[in-house]
């Protein structure tokens, strides 16, 4: 009966597959919610009131709301950058070294006066931003793709290159640092490479669009061009794929770059947007978010606008819940790790009730082929 | 001059990988059963508060190292429970269990301010004075803490116990080929859990050493910085052995303890550089070690009961 | 006290699965220093019946007595203690482990430390004892597969094994070293100890066994003192007599035009074994050729080399004349049916529209100008919905909602609607019911028809029979021979299938 239960739904095109498994995360959710919950009340708080606390914060009124659309900016990109390595089914966990290139590349042209229009400025900017961290992406996605070495590992470690890296270029790199600052940051961008604010009073910059259109793009790209075919193919069923006449090591390079100059888009527009400098670990967990953000959405561009804004009120909204009800805001990652926890914590149980429920005859072909 | 500071960098060195080859025995036997517990960063901070905390409010290191155990068995517990019995995917749920507890350990150090301008008792040095003065050695050597020389006794041990018992066969085996262990009649989740554990207990333990061990302080926002991951490249590596992880461990601390004392120095290398040293190492061996017989067969992929 | 008899007793053993009833109240039984031959086909129950005796899975029903004593046997670590010791057919050794380790591995003992010196002697001993000599201290992986199969039995029998089961084991042997099995068999038996055989090799049953239980369909057929087998009869027993072989009427071949031609094609198994030797195939336009054979004797990787997803070590494969490895995925070439459909046929996530054009989503129609024409592959998807019958509610669903007939129906119009010049279907009819099963048998004869040149892969002899007008039969990895489909019968194939040459023709 349960079976059945599950083919009705499947079959409702298109949402019905959102439905099932969107409901597995919010279940998930909801568990990390509760959970989380039941940790403010121990430290002596309500926990109704501290959610309250945080949705004013970010929805209270149009300042917080701009904090929101801030904060979301990376996450976005970022997210969205795992994500599509996901849906070939590679882990890019190199998002935070990816936006510390992309800081890297796009400061490196910021800093200059050369005056230009503020337009071209800061498209080259990007565009070095992203070629950086298209670089930084071709390391491990060569690696993966020719060599077999495993892509999480090997990102990971890159990470850290790239935090140190940027730490030396903002220090003590003569053309690129600020003299006698008292913080390791590199010189201050210039005016025309500097994103414009969109509503006067708020560090609100065009992030959020890009982020939204670009998570756009990629659902469209995944659903209406053969690149979007082939890449779900290969994180479908590589044996298939490779049947199928697909470069498999194209593929996996092609996609684990685009994972980088998404992050890379992400980390220069925060410098760009936001700071107008890059400051020595500026990222500081924000990769790691993505990757989060890219779990909850499951791999799902469209998803990821909602994760991501998930999180970024979490993060915002965490702020005011620990002004107003003292509780600390550091208990905004607990809560987004709850929640990721609980979500892939339950999501097997159901792929486990999947696989037992075979078809009839199904099982008769398992058992057959066991027999030798 | 330059003869102090290379005493001075070599004790660091001891003292600094303390740290990282405690963690590192223990994820050396989560791994070989098949289960990489990317959230040593994560246990290992919790670890550390623990220590501190413990420490602070029973004046006790004793009961310190007791409660920094029951820790890391907890966490190392849940790990288990979502990557062996859930199959959850490992690198995930690891990077969460890093999030969670930098969230936690900031929270909860943020209530115990008390602990905040008190320095708590480290581990002691069990030398006497007189050795402590002998030039060079007495220096580099005997002004340890006991922590450091039980560190560095470890991975002997580990070598041992992975080597030459019935248990660490077992890991071994589990790692490489688990329906082969099935059909010999032994469980293969419950070693899984035991390794984990394992990695949680070690892990925790490398935290509360790092704190206790000399600094007998927690400074909240990256107090671990990043040495969890750095184990993991040690184990890499080192080939998923105790004593090559050992010496890839003793390394990456020297270029630690080389870069702090580079930054007042003001050298050709920037420190940056040598803080850089470790992770392109593993990057480089990575690349050389894929086809080697080293890694655990079924390194990072969920074991399927049903499947023989 | 009377000494027990029977060293094995299963009786009455019933094991149900999901949909499938493996083993039917079989009963066999084994006396001490007896060696019991069993025989079956794929999916008789075999592997079922002797998982069941090392306590991997419960019967449902039935009971198990060692030694004349009941017994309920929970776990294989149960089995190893009530003297049951099993060799498998893939073996599980961990191969970075040495043979002692290996050995040592999972015997229970209340030391911390693994005291390997009185294993080794133990060890040793028993190589001498039984002439199965490996190096006690070399790693499983640099071992060549026959001393890996000595370290299995010689780790059944350093648990003192009084029951040893051996399946297929002389799949990987020699002939030299299946001669050293004998004499080890022999050995083992005069000391009381009982061996259960499985084997599809004729020769060996023959040579081997002391009675012979014979298992088909999940049912017992009966058990003969060996004595009184004749190869023939134990063919017959084996694929029993078709109640009828609904043979499909044909037209007769106008003219042979060769399609796919494999020339003394040599290929290895992904161990490292031989598993196709000097083949050679000719398979015509409009003909189908069956290949019959006991599952494991090359079928997967002739299936493998010919759909190019396996390189030959030596020998070459042409379609039309053109390598193999320049056309295989041109739809206009070859239609391949995979034996496993869900690794390699399907991509379970996606939808059946997106399934069916996995190999020309790039091209025209369904893609123009870097765009795919969602509208087409829609459209192309009704098409092949409504031609092929595929039960499903909607174009977009994902594959995995549907049953085992339908997916492979799905199958069945992607690979062969562009009319290929050669199909090569593996096992197409697995997993499907009796409905589905006459739907693809209607398919290959309308490809026949249509003058495709059709290579049909498949365990079970009642369609190789009814479809063939050519049927071969594997048996390691070489042509055991060749029959007309118009005239033979499941005992010929049978007795091939079991390694048994044809007697010359006069």
């Amino acid at each position: 009966m349960k079976t059945e239960k599950k083919a009705n739904i499947t079959t409702i095109p298109f949402l019905g597959d959102i439905i099932l498994s969107g409901s597995r995360t919010l279940i998930g959710i909801a568990l990390g919610l509760l959970t989380s919950g039941i940790l403010i009340a121990l430290s002596n708080a309500n926990p109704l009131v501290a959610y309250g606390a945080m949705i004013k914060g970010a929805f209270g009124d149009i300042y917080a709301f701009c904090n929101v659309l801030v904060r979301v900016s990376p996450l976005l990109l970022g997210g969205m950058g795992v994500a599509i390595g996901n849906k070939a089914g590679i882990w890019n966990t190199g998002i935070e070294g990816y936006m510390y290139l992309g800081a890297i590349g796009s400061g490196l042209v910021a800093i200059q006066d050369w005056g230009l229009p503020s337009a071209l400025h800061i498209l080259l900017a990007v565009i070095a931003g992203m070629a950086f961290a298209a670089a930084w992406g071709l390391i491990p996605g060569y690696l993966r793709a020719h060599r077999g070495v495993n892509e999480v590992t090997c990102t990971i470690m890159l990470n850290y290159v790239a935090i140190y890296l940027t730490n030396w270029l903002v220090s003590d790199a003569g053309f690129f640092a600020e003299s006698g600052a008292f913080f390791p940051m590199s010189k201050i961008f210039q005016d025309s490479a500097q994103l414009p604010i969109l509503l006067r009073g708020t560090s609100l910059h065009p992030g959020v669009f890009v982020g939204i259109i670009v998570c756009l793009i990629f659902f469209f790209l995944l659903k209406y061009t053969p690149f979007g075919f082939r890449t779900r193919m290969l994180g479908g069923n590589p044996n298939a794929a490779r049947y199928s006449g697909v470069d498999i090591k194209k593929q996996i390079i092609l996609v684990m770059v685009l994972g980088a100059m998404l992050g890379g888009l992400g980390g220069a527009i925060e410098v760009i947007g936001l700071r107008h400098r890059v400051y020595s670990d500026f990222v500081t967990g924000v990769g790691y978010e993505c990757i989060a953000v890219a779990l909850l959405a499951g791999g799902n561009p469209v998803g990821v606008i909602f994760a991501g804004f998930f999180f970024a009120i979490l993060k915002v909204g965490g702020a005011t819940m620990s002004i107003e009800t003292g509780v600390s805001s550091s208990m905004t990652s607990i809560i987004m790790a709850l929640c990721v926890l609980f979500v892939i914590g339950v999501g097997l149980t159901d792929n486990h009730r999947v696989k037992k429920k075979s078809n009839k005859a199904d099982a008769v072909a398992v058992v057959k082929q066991k027999e030798e | 001059m330059s003869y102090d500071i290379i005493i001075s960098w070599l004790q660091a060195t001891l003292r600094w990988s303390a740290p990282l080859l405690l963690v590192a025995v223990g994820e050396i036997f989560s791994e070989r059963s098949g289960i990489i517990n990317m959230g040593i960063e994560g246990i290992m901070l919790c670890g550390a508060l623990c220590g501190i905390a413990a420490s602070f409010y029973s004046e006790s290191i004793l009961v310190a190292v007791l409660a920094t155990i029951v820790l890391g068995a907890v966490m190392g517990l849940a790990v288990a429970y979502l990557t062996v019995s859930r199959r959850t995917n490992q690198v995930v749920t690891g990077l969460m269990v890093n999030m969670l507890a930098t969230g936690a350990t900031n929270l909860l150090f943020a209530m115990m301010s008390e602990t905040r301008s008190t320095r708590v008792g480290t581990f002691p040095i069990i030398f006497p004075q007189a050795m402590q003065r002998i030039p060079i050695l007495g220096e580099i050597f005997f002004c340890q803490p006991i922590s450091t020389w039980i560190a560095f006794i470890l991975p002997f041990i580990a070598a041992v116990v992975l080597y030459k018992t019935k248990w660490g066969l077992n890991v071994r085996a589990v790692g490489d080929h688990p329906q082969a262990v099935a059909t010999a009649g032994l469980s293969v989740i419950k070693i899984k859990y035991q390794a984990v554990i394992c990695s949680g207990i070690f892990a925790a333990l490398g935290g509360c050493v790092l704190t206790l061990g000399e600094v007998g302080y927690f400074a909240s926002g990256g107090m671990t910085g990043g040495r969890g991951f750095i184990v993991m490249a040690a184990v890499v590596v080192g080939g998923w052995d105790p004593l090559r992880t050992a010496i890839a461990c003793i390394i990456f601390g020297a270029a630690d303890a080389a870069q702090l004392r580079l930054q007042g120095m003001g050298s050709v290398i920037p420190y940056q550089f040598l803080q850089m040293l470790p992770y392109l190492i593993t990057v480089v061996a990575l690349t050389g070690m894929v086809k080697s017989s080293h890694v655990p067969k079924t390194w990072g992929a969920a074991y399927d009961p049903d499947s023989h | 006290m009377q000494e027990p008899k029977f060293a094995l007793q299963m009786t009455d053993i019933t094991k149900r699965f999901p949909g499938v009833l493996a083993n039917d109240r079989i009963s066999l039984d084994c006396k001490k220093g007896e060696v019991l031959g069993l025989l079956g086909e794929n999916g008789a129950g075999k592997t079922t019946l002797m998982n069941v005796l090392y306590g991997m899975h419960q019967p449902d029903s039935g009971k198990i007595l060692i030694n004349e004593k009941e017994v309920e046997i929970t776990s294989p670590s149960k089995a190893i203690e009530l003297g049951i010791g099993m060799v498998h057919q893939h073996f599980k050794l961990v191969e970075t482990l040495t043979v002692l380790e290996n050995i040592v591995l999972g015997i229970p003992s209340n030391k911390v430390f693994l005291d390997l010196e009185p294993i080794r002697r133990r060890l040793l001993e028993l190589c001498q004892e039984y002439e199965l000599y490996v190096d006690p201290d070399a790693e499983v992986w640099k071992l060549p597969v026959g001393q890996q199969q000595w370290v299995e039995i010689l780790k059944a029998l350093y648990r003192n094994a009084q029951v040893l089961v051996l399946d297929e084991p002389t799949a990987v042997l020699t002939p030299s070293e299946s001669d050293q099995l004998c004499r080890a068999i022999r050995r083992l038996t005069s000391e009381g100890r009982s061996i259960i055989f499985i084997s599809h090799k004729l020769r060996e049953v023959v040579e081997i066994t002391d009675r012979v239980t014979i298992i088909r369909d999940g049912k017992l057929v009966g058990t003969i003192p060996t004595p009184e087998a004749t190869q023939a009869k134990l063919a017959h027993m084996m694929v029993g007599r078709p109640v009828s072989i609904d043979r499909r009427p044909r037209q007769a071949l106008q003219q042979k035009k060769p399609v796919l031609v494999m020339k003394d094609v040599n290929a290895l198994d992904e161990r490292g074994i031989q598993a196709l030797k000097n083949f050679n195939l000719t398979v015509h336009a409009g003909e189908i050729v069956g290949v019959a054979g006991v599952d494991g004797n090359g079928q997967k990787e002739l299936a493998e080399c010919i759909s190019g997803l396996k390189k030959p070590v030596s020998g070459t494969i042409s379609v039309n004349d053109t390598l193999i490895t320049d056309v295989v995925a041109d739809p206009k070439f070859i239609g391949f049916i995979p034996e496993d459909r869900q690794k390699t046929g399907l991509v379970m996530d996606f939808s059946v529209a997106e399934n069916l054009i996995i190999k020309e989503y790039d091209k025209e129609p369904y893609a123009e100008k870097r765009l795919l024409n969602l509208q087409n592959i829609k459209k192309h998807a009704q098409d092949m919905i409504k031609k092929y019958g595929i039960k499903t509610p909607t174009d977009t669903v994902k594959v995995s909602t549907l049953s085992g007939g339908n997916q492979q129906k799905v199958i069945i119009a992607r690979e062969l609607d562009s009319e290929p010049i050669l199909d090569i279907a593996c096992h197409p009819t697995r997993g499907l019911d009796m409905g589905a099963v006459s739907g693809v048998h209607d398919v290959l004869m309308k490809e026949r028809e249509r003058g495709a040149a059709v290579l049909f892969v498949s365990a079970e002899l009642q369609e190789i029979l009814a479809l063939s007008d050519r049927i071969i039969v594997l048996f390691r990895g070489e042509i055991m021979g060749e029959v007309d489909g118009d005239t033979a019968d499941a005992f010929t194939i049978g007795q091939l299938m079991l390694g048994q040459a044809l007697e010359e023709k006069t």
